[in-house]
Order: structure tokens, then sequence, then C-alpha cells
């Protein structure tokens, strides 16, 4: 009797209902039940909660020479990985040359010309340096991260002769750049930290340097070598 | 004096008649919650990453992109063997805009939206007293609002004459 959808029963209860849904603006029976599971009764819930939270808030990378990406560019899904290389920059000088205060350009070892960022070929060797990186957070505007340069004193040789370091100055460009660069043109200091850059959060920077030595003095003859180490700090 | 106090009622009068004309509505709408108990997301709560992992060389590109999948439950007994229009609603919130996109198994439409709208989830027959779907949502967001872990509320809805 129960199964039967003709049964007289079930044809009433049908009626009923249609007659409720035709009254005026009286609230239906839906309406008010609903309005108690979600408004009275406990345990009921008409709305859900998400929690949302950055996995990797930041990120910071610094490249000066060469450097390594796995599957560049970096636009198209590449990574950066670790690179131990130390690349030089050097000038020799002719002994008729020395110390006519024609700066002498110095070149590179380092054979990265392409932007890891989009395979572009962005700087020229032997006669630049590729720098750049990128700073990413989330959480609204801040400070630029800053990229410092521990310089020593100066250049020595074997025999302790000196050349300082504020002999070595650089330009800085790109190919195809315009406007200012976020690691400008600079002459370092002779001992110290200094600021050679800085980059604007969830940007990419790069620039290219050119290197020269001043030759504005006359020191004794040899090799002459001191290392830079560049580093990048994020607020 | 008296000719002044005669006429501001008169004015009213016809004051009253336009603001009923002016304010009157078809029949009256009533936007209901509907009960999702039992709704889960399967991850205790969403990681947001960059969309782009690589920042741009120039301005900004600070999407964040968090992905979660929900077994929605709706208690729609109320409203058993009737027809029904269920919406999606993602009220204005902080820290601020929001969008959300869906897939889903069938069940309910996949779609998209905008903090402060709602969009139609489902339109059909009510022929059991739940109806449930799992679906796989994407939530986007400005990453420069992301300071720290936030909730995001959405509810589910239908109007009533």
């Amino acid at each position: 009797m129960h199964g039967n959808p003709a049964s007289p029963a079930r044809h009433v209860r049908f009626e009923r209902r249609e007659l409720r849904r035709t009254v005026g603006a009286a609230p239906s029976r839906a309406a008010l039940l609903s309005a108690a599971l979600c408004g009275a009764l406990p345990g009921a819930a008409c709305a859900y909660t998400a929690t949302l939270g950055a996995a990797s808030p930041q990120t910071v990378f610094l490249q000066v020479g060469v450097g390594t990406f796995t599957n560049p560019p970096y636009i198209n899904g590449g990574q950066p990985a670790n690179n131990t290389t130390i690349n030089t920059v050097s000038a020799t000088v002719a002994s008729s040359a020395v110390g006519t205060g024609t700066a002498q350009a110095m070149t590179t070892n380092s054979t990265q010309t392409q932007s890891f960022w989009d395979n572009y070929i962005y700087c020229s060797v032997p006669g630049q340096v590729y720098i750049g990186g990128f700073y990413r957070t989330a959480g609204g505007t801040t400070a630029a991260a800053l990229v410092t340069a521990t310089v020593p004193a100066a250049l020595t040789d074997t025999a302790g002769d000196t050349i300082p370091f504020s002999k070595i100055q650089w330009t800085s460009s790109g190919n195809g750049d315009s406007g200012a660069e976020p690691f400008p043109a600079g002459t370092f200091v002779n001992g110290g930290v200094q600021n050679v850059g800085s980059m604007a959060s969830n940007t990419w920077n790069e620039s290219c340097w050119t290197f020269s030595y001043l030759n504005n003095s006359i020191p004794p003859a040899g090799t002459f070598t001191g290392v830079v180490r560049y580093t990048l700090s994020a607020p | 004096m008296i000719a002044l106090r005669r006429g501001a009622p008169l004015s009213a009068f016809f004051l009253a008649c336009a603001l009923s004309i002016i304010w009157a509505r078809p029949a009256q709408t009533r936007t209901i919650q509907i009960d999702d108990t039992g709704t889960l997301a399967l991850e205790p709560s969403v990681s947001l990453r960059w969309k782009s992992v690589a920042p741009p060389r120039s301005g900004s590109d600070n999407l964040m992109l968090g992905t979660s999948t929900l077994r929605v439950r709706l208690n729609v007994m109320p409203w058993l063997h009737r027809s029904l229009r269920i919406y999606l609603n993602l009220p204005a919130q902080q820290p601020g805009p929001i969008a959300i996109s869906w897939l889903t198994q069938g069940r309910f439409i996949p779609g998209q939206l905008r903090s402060g709208n709602r969009v139609l989830l489902y339109a059909g027959p009510i022929t059991t007293p739940f109806l449930e779907d799992t679906l796989t949502v994407q939530y986007s967001v400005d990453g420069s609002l992301v300071r720290h872990t936030f909730p995001v509320t959405f509810h589910f809805e239908t109007d009533e004459d």
C-alpha cells in the first residue's frame, strides 16, 4: 500500500503541499525549517570556512657570474640551483701602459650571457659579468632586498705589494635595456661592505657589469689578486 | 499661518503617494542559507603558491593560487520533491578581493566567482535529502594581502518567494 504511487494517501499529501505553496506571502515550511536548521539547531552549519596561507612566503636568489638553473628559462618552470663557481675578472697591463691613467678594460672567465629568466642573451662575454636575482615575498610591499659587496682593502701579490681596490670600477648595462639599472655603476671601496644594488620585491633584477682598472698609479710588477663576496640580504 | 497648516498635510499626502509608488515591490524574496553540515575539506588548510614562480622583470605579478578538495554535503531535505536553485555565495571579506573557481564531479555546476558575488551551483529537482559532490576549488588572491593565514568563508543559499 505504501509503495503504490497511485495510492489515495499519497495523492492527498501532494495536493496539500501544492496548496501551501500558493498561499500568499506566508513563509513556506521549507523556509521555516531551513531557518531553524541554520539559525537555531546546534551543529547546523550554514557557511564553510577555509584557512589559506602562503606555502613559501619568501624566496631569494642571487647570481653573480655563472649560475645554474634546471630546465631554464625560469618563466617556463625552470628552477634555480646552487653554483659555487668563483669567476674572475682580470686585466693585463702592458709595461708601456702602466700608470698612464688610461683605464684598462677587464675581462671575465664567466660564460654567462643568457638571462635565466627567459634565456635572452643579455650580457656579452668576456667583457661583462652577469648579476641578477629576485626577492619573492608575500604580504605586501616591503623594503627592497639589498646586495652588498664585501671588499678587501687591496689586491695583493705574493711579495706583499698592494693595489687599492678603489682602482677598480664598473659600468652597468644590458642588451636591450633602458632606464636605471638595478645594479648600477660603481667603484669598489678600499675594504669594507658597500651596497651595489637593490631588488624590489617580486621582480626579477639583472644587470651586466663591465669592469675596468683605473691604471692611474704605478705599482710594482706582479700579479695582484683579491676576492669580493656578494651578499643578498632580504628584509 | 492657517493656510500653511492646512497645506502641509496635503503635501504630505501626495508625497506619501509618490513614495508608495516608488517603493512598490513585487513579491518579496527571501534568501535562505542551506545547511552544509557534513561538508569536509580533504586538506586541513590551503597552501598558496605563486602563480608565476618567476617574478616579472618589471611591474608585479603577485597572484597566488591554492587548491583544495571539498566534499560538499548540503541538507536539502526541506525542499524534497521540489525544484531548487542553489547559489554559491562568496561574501566580500578580509583581507581583500579573492576569487575562487571550482570543478565538480557532475552533480553541481562548475564555475568561478569573485568575492562579493554569488553564482548558480545547482538547479533542478531535489529527490534526496542531501545533495553531495566533490569540488576541486582553486583560490586566487593577491599575494600582497597574504600577511599571515586567514579564513575565507562562503556559503550555499537559495531564494524563496
